[in-house]
């Protein structure tokens, strides 16, 4: 058999009989392979090529609600077995749950277009060496002093989910992406920053000049200078306001709300931001990123509403939680039993970021950096990693060590406008966000 | 479900790969076969929640063809996926040559023929799975019980995870290291709420060894510590924001080297023209009070290691001494284009990665009797700061010098005594103000922050700490000014 022919559905299937003979009162499997290509970019130049091939099997098990996992790599079925038994053993061992009802039945597949791509998946590691080498061609076309650093890779992968339910599954998706960070030295003065384009799609993707955008963000940041603390608007824009929302998203997972763990327990329903905030998280979206049929157990994905007009609408379930909960699965689950967002897409506000930074007399415009809350009590306290000074709508200069500090929910409930326009990439929205009066700590 | 078998193969695959690699055209080749197997054991709220297991195992085939590397890897051990791995990363190497422009070079490469077993206490499989889950359930009811009202805590998490490893690593230059040996780590989290309000206490133990772990900590420090912390963050105010002096207990000590020192001196980083110590060699970029080491060879520490994935051993290597940055952390390809000394600093993750250059264990040096100043002259020193606690996490940009550390807990400084508790905070800063700012440096000493350090997509298992250190102007962000 070779690697191409195995199929990993019968192989799925064939784990889930020998789970039930061995004693599991559920039990899914996945399996699969993937194919990566990797080219490094150092100092400007092609640094390493890469390239990997991998094949896992998981298995999770059930019994009386204990949950046992276990996860293999190869095709080695002596080893797959083993790990079969194991998993089973492994939920055998731990505590009886009764807060388990089930895992997902099978049920309709929606059909999410643009999740592989034969272009991609047709790229050699000399085109994707050409691809490295454009940026670098770019980049030293605009500014030839620019250290270029970063990767193109892609990833190629297919699989198929079985469970004692009765789900069959096959999927195969592609990947592909340029992460490159571009540092411009002058006169001892530093500018630094980073791009990336992904896709599933080569179409979707403009690989080839994303050093040119890095080599731009880099010259935006020289002449970084302190400034002092005060109360500020803070403007998030498309990649700082993704990641804080992202990590808002993730917190609406179920789980951690469910164990009482989590900044937005006793929140749901409740209004947690302006009414400006509406936040879908969907990843039925064609070609989408984070895009697929269905989630790590098996469940239909679908459109769910996280935030509705400043209301925390809808929670992020998987099979477990959603048991436990008395309501459906919103298809947000991993094999592994964890819960996991997919693509966002805040709806978007009335006028365009241009208009919201001119507004702003006084504040501080954040292009990028973690803003990330603590997850049980919602503190921030973060540093402004690329971030400008405004004065009457104007960047003055970039900022250095500035943080910001604050609750979520102060950081919520004074978020004013969310932007007309957006970044977009594949299935996912960024929007700018704007936010009022938060604290900001600086050096001077 | 540990993987069985492993030397005589392995030292046979191995060195047959690098042969071929040899005998088709590379400069250079190193393969390195692994096989690993682990466990992981989860209580929570009472019961054992998730238990899981892995296994995996693969071969990694590294070539430097010219002036170019390749690498490929195959989750195998068979000897035809090897060799293909081994056409593969000459195909890759091939397909960069032309366009390289910084040509790979290797340090002279000395033999090294050893073998490095370092057997846990307890040997991977003995502490049964159930020992395991009523150690860990003996945890969390000694913190809930620690807690001042039981019914504070509203969720609480233990865990132990270990991973076993056996790699065999052979080069063209002839080449063959053995190694085995396990790490364990143990992990609480609790969860306090009075009503209005969740505070979290974490604390995370971490060694070069085995289920023993579970038998030498003790609750205390681990989970009753937790709970109590989580239980008195609910009366803890936000800290101020703005520009403080700040006592660095050992953990944000710990934090402050590795993120602000260790990274940028990472010599990669170096190379690459990213990191702000490029060119500083024998610069004093820091106080004269602060001295800096990476040390793998210290025994059990959770970022030890007696030999890199190159096969160099690992040793103890000064980065900074009394102010003065004396060396950067070196693999074999970085120690040739500085035409320095390997350090032993190239980790690979696993068979599937490429070697970096990492740190292991990163801690500043605790002061004499002579310069040493003892914690409580350190706050006398202080009007108004904040002392900072319970190391979390930090993350570092090289190419700016700029880092943020988190700590857990901190407290304000008023004339000198200790004063209200605040929440968790970060602090932020450039790394070569920060050090040129610590003005004093204590007697005492702590390592205990074992962690995995991310880099490249690559984790490595890593710990870092100090004496408490007191620091000026650092960026402090609170909710409000004073």
């Amino acid at each position: 058999m070779t690697e191409e022919d195995l199929n990993y559905l019968d192989l799925a299937q064939a784990c889930v009989t020998r789970a039930d003979d061995a004693g599991a009162e559920w039990c899914d499997v996945v399996a699969g392979t993937a194919r990566d290509i990797s080219v490094a970019i150092e100092k400007s130049g092609i640094k390493s090529a890469d390239a990997g091939r991998g094949e896992e099997v998981a298995i999770r098990a059930y019994v009386g609600g204990g949950m046992g996992y276990a996860a293999v790599t190869g095709r080695d079925r002596k080893t797959i077995d083993e790990a079969v038994d194991r998993a089973v053993a492994l939920a055998k061992e731990a505590t009886d749950d009764p807060d388990f009802r089930r895992l997902p039945p099978p049920q309709p597949r929606p059909e999410v277009e643009g999740i592989f791509d034969d272009a991609v998946a047709g790229l050699s590691v000399e085109q994707v060496v050409r691809i490295a080498v454009a940026n670098i061609e770019a980049a030293r076309a605009v500014e030839p002093e620019a250290i270029l650093s970063g990767s193109v890779a892609l990833s190629v992968g297919r699989g198929a989910l079985a469970s004692s339910t009765g789900v069959a599954l096959e999927s195969r998706a592609t990947e592909i992406s340029a992460r490159i960070s571009a540092l411009l030295r002058r006169d001892g003065d530093t500018g630094y920053f980073y791009e990336f384009d992904f896709g599933r799609n080569l179409a979707d993707c403009r690989l080839e000049t994303v050093s040119v955008a890095a080599v731009e963000g880099a010259r935006r940041f020289l002449g970084a200078r302190r400034i002092g603390s005060g109360r500020r608007t803070l403007v998030l824009g498309p990649l700082a306001a993704y990641g804080f929302l992202g990590r808002l998203v993730a917190a609406a997972g179920a789980e951690s709300i469910q164990r009482g763990r989590s900044f937005l327990c006793g929140k749901e329903g409740e209004p947690i931001a302006d009414a400006c905030l509406t936040l879908v998280d969907d990843g039925l979206v064609p070609r989408g990123v984070r895009s697929g049929a269905h989630d790590g157990e098996g469940t239909a994905r679908r459109p769910l509403t996280v935030i509705h007009q400043g209301c925390l609408a809808g929670l992020l379930h998987n099979s477990y939680t959603a048991g436990k909960a008395g309501t459906e699965s919103t298809g947000h689950g991993t094999h592994a039993g964890g819960i996991r967002p997919t693509n966002l897409r805040p709806a978007l506000g009335d006028c365009p970021a241009d208009e919201l930074l001119a507004e702003v007399e006084d504040g501080i415009y954040l292009e990028s950096g973690e803003i990330r809350p603590d997850p049980a009590s919602g503190d921030i306290s973060a540093s402004i990693d690329f971030g400008f000074l405004l004065k009457g709508g104007e960047r003055v200069h970039p900022v250095e060590s500035a943080m910001l500090g604050g609750n979520v929910f102060d950081l919520l409930q004074r978020l004013d406008a969310v932007s007309s326009d957006a970044r977009e990439e594949p299935g996912i929205l960024m929007p700018t966000l704007r936010i009022r009066d938060v604290q900001i700590a600086g050096a001077e | 479900m540990p993987l069985k078998g492993v030397t005589l193969d392995m030292d046979d695959l191995v060195r047959h790969v690098c042969d071929l690699a040899k005998r088709r055209g590379a400069d250079f080749a190193d393969a390195r076969a692994v096989r690993r197997h682990g466990e992981s054991v989860l209580v929570q709220d009472g019961r054992a929640d998730k238990l899981a297991a892995s296994a995996d195992c693969g071969i990694g085939v590294r070539v430097l063809v010219g002036r170019a590397w390749g690498f490929a890897s195959a989750d195998s051990l068979q000897r035809r996926r090897a060799e293909q791995c081994v056409d593969d990363a000459i195909a890759l190497a091939k397909a960069s040559e032309a366009v390289v422009t910084d040509p790979a070079r290797m340090a002279a490469v000395e033999a090294v023929e050893a073998e490095d077993r370092t057997e846990p206490e307890v040997p991977p499989g003995a502490m049964p799975v159930a020992e395991k889950i009523d150690r860990l359930l003996q945890y969390e009811r000694a913190g809930r019980a620690a807690a001042s009202d039981g019914h504070q805590i509203v969720n609480a998490i233990v865990s132990y995870a270990q991973a076993w490893r056996e790699e065999t690593l052979a080069n063209t230059a002839g080449t063959l290291l053995r190694s085995a040996g396990s790490r364990a780590v143990a992990t609480t989290l609790f969860v306090a709420s009075d009503g209005e309000i969740l505070q979290r206490g974490t604390e995370q133990r971490g060694i070069v060894g085995g289920a023993e772990l579970l038998r030498r900590v003790q609750p205390e420090p681990f989970s009753v510590r937790a709970a109590r912390k989580a239980v008195a963050a609910l009366d803890a105010k936000p800290a101020p924001a703005g520009r403080f002096t700040v006592l660095f207990h050992p953990s944000i000590t710990g934090l402050l080297v590795h993120e602000a020192l260790g990274h940028n001196a990472e010599a990669d980083s170096v190379w690459a023209g990213e990191s702000i110590l490029e060119g500083r060699l024998g610069e004093e970029i820091a106080s004269p009070a602060v001295s800096v080491w990476d040390d793998s060879t210290l025994p059990g520490q959770f970022g030890s290691f007696a030999y890199d994935s190159e096969g160099t051993p690992g040793r103890r290597r000064p980065l900074i001494q009394e102010g003065r940055l004396v060396a950067y952390l070196h693999s074999l390809e970085t120690a040739a284009k500085f035409d320095a000394d390997p350090t032993g600093s190239a980790r690979a993750e696993s068979y599937d990665c490429r070697p970096l250059v990492r740190m292991s264990n990163t801690f500043l040096a605790p002061a004499g009797a002579d310069t040493g100043v003892p914690l409580a002259e350190m706050m006398r020193g202080i009007d108004r700061g904040v002392y900072l606690e319970d190391g979390h996490w930090g993350y570092v940009f090289v190419q700016k010098g700029q880092f943020i550390c988190h700590a857990g807990q901190a407290h304000m400084i008023e004339d000198g005594e200790i004063g209200e508790p605040l929440r968790d905070v970060s602090i932020s800063s450039l790394t070569l103000d920060v050090l040129k700012n610590i003005d004093a440096v204590g007697e005492d000493f702590e390592m205990e922050m074992p962690g995995m350090c991310g880099k490249d997509g690559q984790s490595a298992p890593t710990d870092c700490g100090g004496p408490h250190v007191r620091v000026r102007d650092v960026v402090v962000g609170g909710h409000h000014t004073l």
